[in-house]
Order: C-alpha cells, then sequence, then structure tokens
C-alpha cells in the first residue's frame, strides 16, 4: 500500500512534466497554426507556397525524428536548447502544422456569402475575419481540434526519447527497478483521466458553441 | 454640389458596362439609369448577366469596361476603379439583398442588424439599437429580435435581411433574385416588405422573377437577355405591349 502511495506521488511528477509539455504545446500551436493556416490560404502565392512546404514537411516526417532532429541535430550546428525547449519547439512546429490543416479546412467550408454580406455592409477584411468568419470556424473546427488534443496528451510521452521523465518514462523506470506492472496500470489511468477531462471540456465548448444551431 | 447639376437626380448610372468570364461575354456594353425614388426592375432568363450586373454595381464582380457612378461620383470611370476610402465611401451609399440572405447564423436577429454600424461606422449600442428596432418593427419581426437565423422561416430571414441592409441607411438598395430560394407561400411578406421600402421612395434595383412585382410596384422594367438590354420601358406598356419578339416569348412563358 505504501509502494503503490510512493509509485502514484512519483508518477505524479512525472504527469507534471508531462501537463506542462501539453499545455504550452496547445497554448503556441493554436494561434500559430491560425496565423499559419491565414498564410496558406493568402492570395501571395510564396508565401502560401511556403507554408503549404511547411505543413508537408511536418505531416510527411515522423514527430519522433522531429524531436530527435531538434535535439541532437540542431545542437551540431550551434543551436543549443535545454531539453525542454527543444521538446516544445518540435511539438509546436508539429502541431501548429496539423492544427493549419483544420483551420484551413474550416475557413473554406464558410460560403462566400458570408464575405459578400460582409462586403457589402462596408467590413474590412480583418472586420470580417473576426467577427464573422473566425467565430463560425470556431464551432466547425471544434470537433477536429478536440481530437488532436487529445493525439497530443498522449504524444507527450515521445519525450521519452529525449530522457526527460515523464509519465510514461516514471513507470516504465519503476517497472524496470521493482519488477511490478501496476505503475504501466496507473499510467492509463492517468491518461485515460486527462482524456476524460478533454473530452467533457469539449463537449461544453461545443454546446456553447453551437447554440444557434437548431 | 450636386444640387446644381441638372442631372442631381439620377442615384446610378451605368454606361457602356463590359465583363467577361474567362472569355465569355456575359455584359456586352450595358446603360442604365436610375432616379431618386424610382424602382427599376431588371428582369430576363437565367444566363442573361442580370445578376452579374447587379452584382458589378458594387464591386462583388468587376467591370471590364465602362463606367458606373453613383449620386454623380465615379465608382468606376472606364473601367478603372475608385480606390481606398473614395470607393469605400461610394459603396456605404449601397445596401445589398441576396438570393440565400446571407444572415450571419452566430449571431442573433438584432445582433445581425447592430453588427455593421457599430463595426463599420463605429456606432455605440444604445446609438443604433432604435433604429434597429424601428427597422424591425417595419419589417414585422419585433417580436424576433433575440432568435438566430436558423430558428426563422425564409420569409423571416429574408426580411432581416432587408433591415440589416437598411441598417447602413443606404441610399439605394439592390435586391438579387430576393425571392428565388423561397416557398413559394413565402414570397408574398417579403415582396409586401419591398412595395412598403418602394412607397417610401426608396431607390430599388431589384432583379426578380415575379413578373406582377414587377408590373405592380417597378417604375421601370429592364428585360436582358445574352448579356444585352432587348427591351425597356415603363411596366403597362412593356408588359401589355412588348415590341421584340425575344420579349414576348419570355413573357407567354412567365405568365
Amino acid at each position: 500500500m505504501e509502494n503503490l502511495l510512493h509509485t502514484v506521488v512519483l508518477m505524479l511528477e512525472g504527469t507534471q512534466v508531462t501537463l506542462e509539455i501539453f499545455f504550452i504545446t496547445l497554448l503556441l500551436a493554436l494561434p500559430i497554426g491560425l496565423l499559419a493556416s491565414l498564410a496558406r490560404l493568402s492570395r501571395f502565392r510564396p508565401l502560401s507556397l511556403l507554408m503549404e512546404f511547411y505543413i508537408w514537411l511536418m505531416r510527411g516526417t515522423p514527430l519522433m525524428l522531429q524531436l530527435l532532429f531538434v535535439y541532437f541535430a540542431l545542437p551540431m550546428i550551434g543551436v543549443m536548447l535545454p531539453d525542454i525547449a527543444a521538446a516544445l519547439l518540435a511539438f509546436t512546429l508539429n502541431y501548429a502544422a496539423y492544427f493549419a490543416e483544420i483551420f484551413r479546412a474550416g475557413i473554406q467550408s464558410i460560403p462566400k456569402g458570408q464575405y459578400e454580406a460582409a462586403k457589402t455592409l462596408g467590413m474590412t477584411y480583418p472586420t470580417t475575419m473576426r467577427r464573422i468568419i473566425l467565430p463560425q470556424v470556431i464551432r466547425i473546427v471544434l470537433p477536429p481540434v478536440s481530437n488532436e488534443t487529445i493525439n497530443l496528451v498522449k504524444d507527450t510521452s515521445l519525450i521519452y526519447i529525449l530522457a526527460m521523465n515523464d509519465l510514461l518514462r516514471v513507470a516504465r523506470t519503476i517497472v524496470q527497478r521493482e519488477f511490478d506492472m501496476t505503475p504501466f496500470v496507473v499510467a492509463a489511468v492517468f491518461y485515460l483521466a486527462m482524456t476524460f477531462i478533454l473530452t467533457w471540456l469539449f463537449k461544453k465548448l461545443e454546446a456553447h458553441y453551437g447554440k444557434y444551431e437548431t | 454640389m450636386g444640387n446644381t447639376r441638372p442631372d442631381s437626380n439620377v442615384m446610378l448610372r451605368m454606361t457602356d458596362i463590359r465583363k467577361s468570364f474567362s472569355g465569355n461575354e456575359v455584359l456586352k456594353g450595358i446603360d442604365i439609369e436610375v432616379r431618386k425614388g424610382e424602382l427599376l426592375a431588371i428582369i430576363g432568363p437565367s444566363g442573361s448577366g442580370k445578376s452579374t450586373l447587379l452584382r458589378c454595381v458594387n464591386m462583388l464582380e468587376t467591370i471590364d469596361d465602362g463606367s458606373i457612378s453613383i449620386e454623380g461620383e465615379f465608382l468606376a470611370d472606364k473601367g478603372v476603379y475608385a480606390t481606398g476610402d473614395k470607393a469605400r465611401r461610394i459603396l456605404g451609399c449601397t445596401g445589398m439583398v441576396f438570393q440565400q440572405f446571407n444572415l450571419f447564423p452566430h449571431m442573433t436577429v438584432m445582433e445581425n442588424l447592430l453588427e455593421a454600424p457599430m463595426q463599420v461606422k463605429g456606432m455605440k449600442r444604445k446609438e443604433i439599437q432604435p433604429l434597429a428596432e424601428e427597422l424591425l418593427a417595419k419589417v414585422g419581426l419585433s417580436d424576433r429580435a433575440d432568435y438566430y437565423p436558423s430558428q426563422l422561416s425564409g420569409g423571416q430571414q429574408q426580411r432581416v435581411a432587408i433591415a440589416r441592409a437598411l441598417a447602413m441607411k443606404p441610399d439605394i438598395m439592390l435586391f438579387d433574385e430576393p425571392t428565388s430560394a423561397l416557398d413559394p407561400e413565402l414570397t408574398g411578406e417579403v415582396l409586401k416588405t419591398m412595395r412598403e421600402l418602394a412607397e417610401e421612395h426608396m431607390t430599388m434595383v431589384v432583379v426578380t422573377h415575379e413578373m406582377a412585382f414587377a408590373r405592380e410596384a417597378a417604375s421601370k422594367v429592364i428585360f436582358m437577355a445574352d448579356g444585352n438590354i432587348v427591351e425597356q420601358g415603363k411596366p403597362e406598356e412593356f408588359f401589355e405591349h412588348p415590341r421584340e419578339e425575344r420579349t414576348k416569348a419570355f413573357l407567354r412563358n412567365m405568365l
């Protein structure tokens, strides 16, 4: 019993690292993804092509490889980052690319008539995006964003390769030391708890932003 | 300034309007003139260019050549558009009602009316609310102020769209087939609202398939086909004594 308590305490510390990566990545990747989607939709061709390339690169290679690249390859060209910053850089760049594609699809699903109505009422492009288009996009992208967010909770476990003590790595260390599988079960419960909370939160958000639909 | 000019009553003038979509000429040199308080009805088969012509008035489409002046100011002069603040000021004189209503679905009826005056004109809510309430009463929807568009019938949505355009106090109202997306039993309420506007001497350009409405409410009717104006005139003579074969054939099919 005491042993289990000790295990849980250790794993809570690991959870803290996991949550840190999760929240900071989300906080950075969402706005960057939005900007990237607008750039991707830009009529300025070079910008749009650059974004297409970035998205292709991020979605076309494993997140694990991107983590290793940031962690091991960047120092070789003189860029030294603290462990956590390296992990955050890779996670943010990767998730921003996925969010960008989600937002792009959302923006493109808004009927042309909404832009036309805004234009004939005298609204500028920034006003139209801020007041008319994006509030409707939020409602549309919530389910896929929810999906990605839940993926992110689980993807944080990849940082074990960077020798950071996240939830899963702590669990594995204890398992290897004590030949007891309980920590894996505890880890599963922790991940499930986090995704449960997220699922509930997104359900609330969908109801809030969807209140205009009958 | 405008008062001294002999044509100061001309609200909208389009001369020699030409427009092509990828090599296909849809407007082949159109001239129209709408005077203050007039209701110009534009009718014609689909593909005749009538909606495109209307959409050129407020730059939803751009013309290739020709001139557009609104209340004496050039929005486009020989194919070259005004830009920046000048264009915005001229376009501010027009209001538009769409076939598909295009209400903002995430806003209530009242918010739809308040949005542009507050965001574009920078008005305070309490400054614009009285006019918004008055306009909702006028279109008979005072009791729907807090509804979302999805909770309204098509006819009610279109009346909200009319009120939303009017909230910007336009001098000219443009209607692009305002009843074409409605069930037949709902067109009446929208046409009634439009008639009332006409009775208040709002200057209106209406692209429509509603022949009865054009006949009763219009000051002038234009019949377009294949990018040309085939025939125009006062509604009585236009509908009673059409001169062109093309017009006669069209009216036979419509009535």
